[in-house]
């Protein structure tokens, strides 16, 4: 999926497109967080003048802690990086002028996305509760092991050296 | 902060009092600080004789002068926990709530483990009271059994070394008030917080002028206080995943009365909504639950 082609599904009768070209698209590495909040705004917020995590020096489970404050509280961090052949991605839905008119007449309830921005780690935080690896959000990454296990073709040389084995 | 009696006086090892008074506790923003004077016992009559009185009912240069003078004064250690905003509000807004009174008794007995570890003999410690005096003082004495306590409504006023203790805590807390640096560096900030108090006309002003729809406050303000309440009312909502699972666990009423009750702010709404915060993994296998690894088809 990382050939740069668009993505296409059918869902409840509604074409899905998701544009993965990342030609010229922002870079969010070491800006991405996700905290343990539901802020009910979307837009724009001047978050590197007002959010500033800071290096705490101390690690927990080989996890080098950070800590910020929001609205009041005290948050616990660490940055986590994606695995190497995973990426993130930000989406968010193509904007309209980038279309002529006749095809933006009929897609108003057509689902087309684009790649905003990509990203290589993500900071998580938690409120009042030091990050460890047994935290759903760290245990979220074990299903890349297992899709990877399930994923990869077997091919004749592993079947006969798990029969081998058995 | 660091306390000055760096080298022990000769007369730290006579049985010695001390006083402790706090400063800034009622304010709105920046620190609140716990200070403390102590001297000799045989030192007392001379100290009464110093003219401290309440910090409050003295002019800021007189404060100001007084406290340079007690500095200079190799008869009198002091010393001072300052409690910065930020911390506050973070303690106010645990998980497992910690309200003012029981940082504020905390603050105090960390001023008197300090000094006691500086090789002081206290004997007598005089304190203006938080909450009721007798449970305090019991609490004090639990903690502290070597030393007599005096626990009273109003001891700035009545003892000499907790007015001192008052000066020490009101300058620090002024001070630290008037070199504070923002540590929020959006523009159009300026610093002009007045005394800090809800009431004053310029304090109101800054809360206004500095207030942030996501953000909120910058950091110098006392989220947990009520009077931030009136700003917050039309500021973006957040909602806390530890306080749907507060819920969810306990669900009785919780003390502290100066704390401000969250639900009442808009910091979260109705119990209806606490789905939407995150996902679940309803309806999945166990792996995928425990992983809170939901399937998103429609988005």
């Amino acid at each position: 999926m990382d050939n740069g082609e668009p993505l296409s599904k059918m869902e409840r009768g509604t074409l899905v497109t998701i544009d993965l070209k990342r030609d010229g698209v922002e870079d969010l590495t070491d800006h991405f967080h996700h905290l343990p909040c539901c802020i009910k705004s979307t837009g724009p917020a001047s978050v590197s003048h007002y959010f500033k995590p800071k290096p705490t020096g101390i690690e927990v489970d080989g996890l080098p802690l950070q800590e910020a404050y929001f609205r009041g509280r005290k948050l616990d961090g660490t940055t986590i990086l994606l695995p190497n052949e995973y990426r993130g991605f930000v989406l968010g839905k193509k904007s309209q002028d980038e279309k002529n008119s006749s095809t933006a007449s009929y897609s108003g309830n057509s689902n087309s996305w684009e790649m905003k921005a990509t990203f290589q780690n993500i900071t998580y935080w938690n409120h009042d509760c030091l990050p460890s690896q047994n935290d759903d959000f760290m245990r979220a990454f074990h299903w890349l092991t297992i899709a990877k296990a399930l994923h990869t073709p077997v091919t004749p040389e592993d079947l006969a050296s798990t029969s081998s084995t058995l | 902060m660091g306390s000055e009696a760096i080298l022990l006086q000769e007369w730290a090892s006579q049985p010695c009092i001390m006083g402790i008074d706090e400063a800034g506790r009622g304010p709105v923003l920046g620190p609140m600080v716990y200070g403390c004077l102590y001297c000799a016992r045989s030192y007392q009559k001379t100290l009464a004789t110093l003219s401290f009185a309440d910090s409050k009912t003295l002019k800021e240069e007189k404060r100001e002068e007084l406290f340079d003078n007690l500095k200079g004064n190799e008869s009198i250690g002091w010393a001072v926990d300052v409690l910065c905003p930020r911390e506050l509000s973070a303690k106010m807004l645990k998980r497992n709530k910690i309200n003012l009174n029981e940082i504020s008794h905390q603050s105090a007995m960390s001023l008197i483990d300090r000094v006691l570890k500086m090789g002081v003999l206290l004997t007598e410690v005089y304190i203006d009271t938080v909450g009721d005096p007798g449970k305090y003082e019991i609490m004090l004495s639990k903690n502290f059994p070597s030393i007599k306590f005096v626990v009273a409504k109003k001891a700035d006023s009545l003892y000499p070394v907790v007015s001192g203790a008052s000066i020490v805590a009101k300058v620090t807390r002024d001070r630290a008030l008037r070199e504070w640096v923002l540590d929020e560096t959006a523009e159009n900030m300026h610093r002009n917080f007045g005394s800090g108090y809800p009431g004053d006309p310029q304090t109101k002003f800054w809360l206004e002028q500095h207030k942030h729809s996501v953000f909120g406050f910058p950091t110098l303000v006392r989220f947990s206080w009520g009077t931030c309440t009136t700003y917050f009312k039309d500021i973006v909502e957040v909602v806390w995943e530890s306080d749907k699972m507060d819920e969810e666990g306990e669900g009785g009423s919780n003390s502290g009365k100066r704390q401000l009750k969250l639900r009442n702010v808009g910091f979260t709404t109705s119990k209806s909504k606490s789905e939407e915060i995150e996902s679940s993994g309803k309806g999945r296998g166990r792996f995928f639950r425990t992983r809170k690894l939901e399937i998103v088809t429609d988005f």
